[in-house]
């Protein structure tokens, strides 16, 4: 009983993370292969280690001219793409961003992705600034 | 009397005011309406254009069960995750690419020509027929399977299509049996496959 009340209220102080810091480990970051001019979809899970949350602000890559955090939204059946606000990455937690959801969208790819292909996305975060992480480009039919 | 005419004036009015907010109220509706096409209604024949540029009649899919995707080749996220999820669907069903035909139609016509669709097919390992055609006929396919798509202003100038993410399944003559939902399981979506494919 005891250990169960410690055990919320440390994870209560937790939740809190005013004082610790956040330690943000992105890591399994894939995208489909592109073709022509078409934009490509990276997704990325993101490990938040700490005892702080922490936010995505904004991403880069140098492989195209645009990067950004898109939502895929089903609505009465109709899949709609509109850009997403920062992303919360709760203290302790990890969020995982997954096809017909959360994506980075990369428009303006400087040469389609191919297969086997792999890239460096930088991903800006609210306290914990720049993380890298390596996107592998993987077969079509990955799900 | 004049006060009874005032009055019916006054009235008058108030149905006139009440007619022009049901009208607007109708007609801020109509584009919320995705599918206005009655159920036994759905599908039809239809003529598009193959990728190889040439025309394609509907009836080249009958003799096998299909399963069409309304999309468009600059999607990154829907489209390419429900044809990869189609063509392992197929796969778990164990029954061979020619027990149900996958098709794409697409709903950007202005930029999936022929041989855009064709390039973007040739990302998967397993057969996919792409057709485009038209803006017309687009129009007119999608009117018949009650598939809604809109353009969508993106920043930098292009554009995105928001559209109908279910799959519609046609049995081998063509005609519409259901749809698969993204949001179904696996589990209930093989199960309508095989159905189809039984």
């Amino acid at each position: 009983m005891k250990r169960t009340m410690l055990a919320s209220v440390l994870l209560l102080l937790a939740s809190c993370g005013q004082n610790g810091e956040p330690d943000i480990q992105p890591g399994n970051a894939w995208a489909r292969p592109t073709r022509g001019d078409a934009p490509g979809a990276v997704y990325v899970a993101i490990n938040n280690k700490g005892s702080a949350d922490d936010r995505l602000v904004g991403v880069s890559t140098d492989r195209a001219a645009m990067a950004m955090v898109h939502q895929t939204e089903l609505v009465d059946e109709v899949a709609t793409m509109r850009m997403a606000g920062e992303i919360n990455i709760p203290a302790g937690q990890r969020v995982e961003m997954v096809p017909g959801g959360t994506h980075i969208m990369l428009q303006g790819l400087r040469a389609p992705l191919e297969p086997g292909d792999s890239f460096d996305l930088v991903l800006k975060f609210r306290r914990s600034g720049d993380k890298t992480v390596m996107v592998d480009v993987t077969k079509a039919e990955k799900l | 009397m004049s006060l009874s005419r005032l009055r019916l004036a006054l009235w008058l009015m108030v149905g006139i005011v009440a007619l022009g907010v049901v009208l607007l109220l109708w007609r801020q509706a109509e584009p919320e309406q995705i599918s206005s096409t009655p159920l036994g209604t759905i599908g039809g024949p239809f003529t598009l254009t193959g990728t190889d540029g040439k025309p394609f009649a509907s009836s080249k899919l009958n003799g096998k069960p299909a399963a069409l995707f309304f999309g468009f080749t600059h999607c990154p996220d829907v489209c390419p995750t429900t044809l990869a999820r189609l063509a392992r669907l197929r796969r778990q069903l164990g029954q061979g690419d020619d027990a149900l035909s996958i098709v794409f139609v697409s709903v950007d016509p202005e930029r999936d020509t022929p041989a855009e669709v064709a390039n973007y097919m040739s990302l998967y390992d397993t057969p996919i027929v792409g057709l485009t055609g038209t803006p017309a006929q687009i129009e007119q396919v999608k009117k018949q399977f009650g598939v809604f798509s809109r353009k969508v202003e993106q920043p930098g100038g292009s554009y995105s299509v928001d559209h109908t993410a279910s799959v519609i399944l046609l049995d081998k003559n063509g005609q519409f049996v259901a749809t698969l939902s993204p949001e179904e399981g696996d589990s209930v979506a093989l199960d309508k496959l095989r159905r189809i494919t039984a």
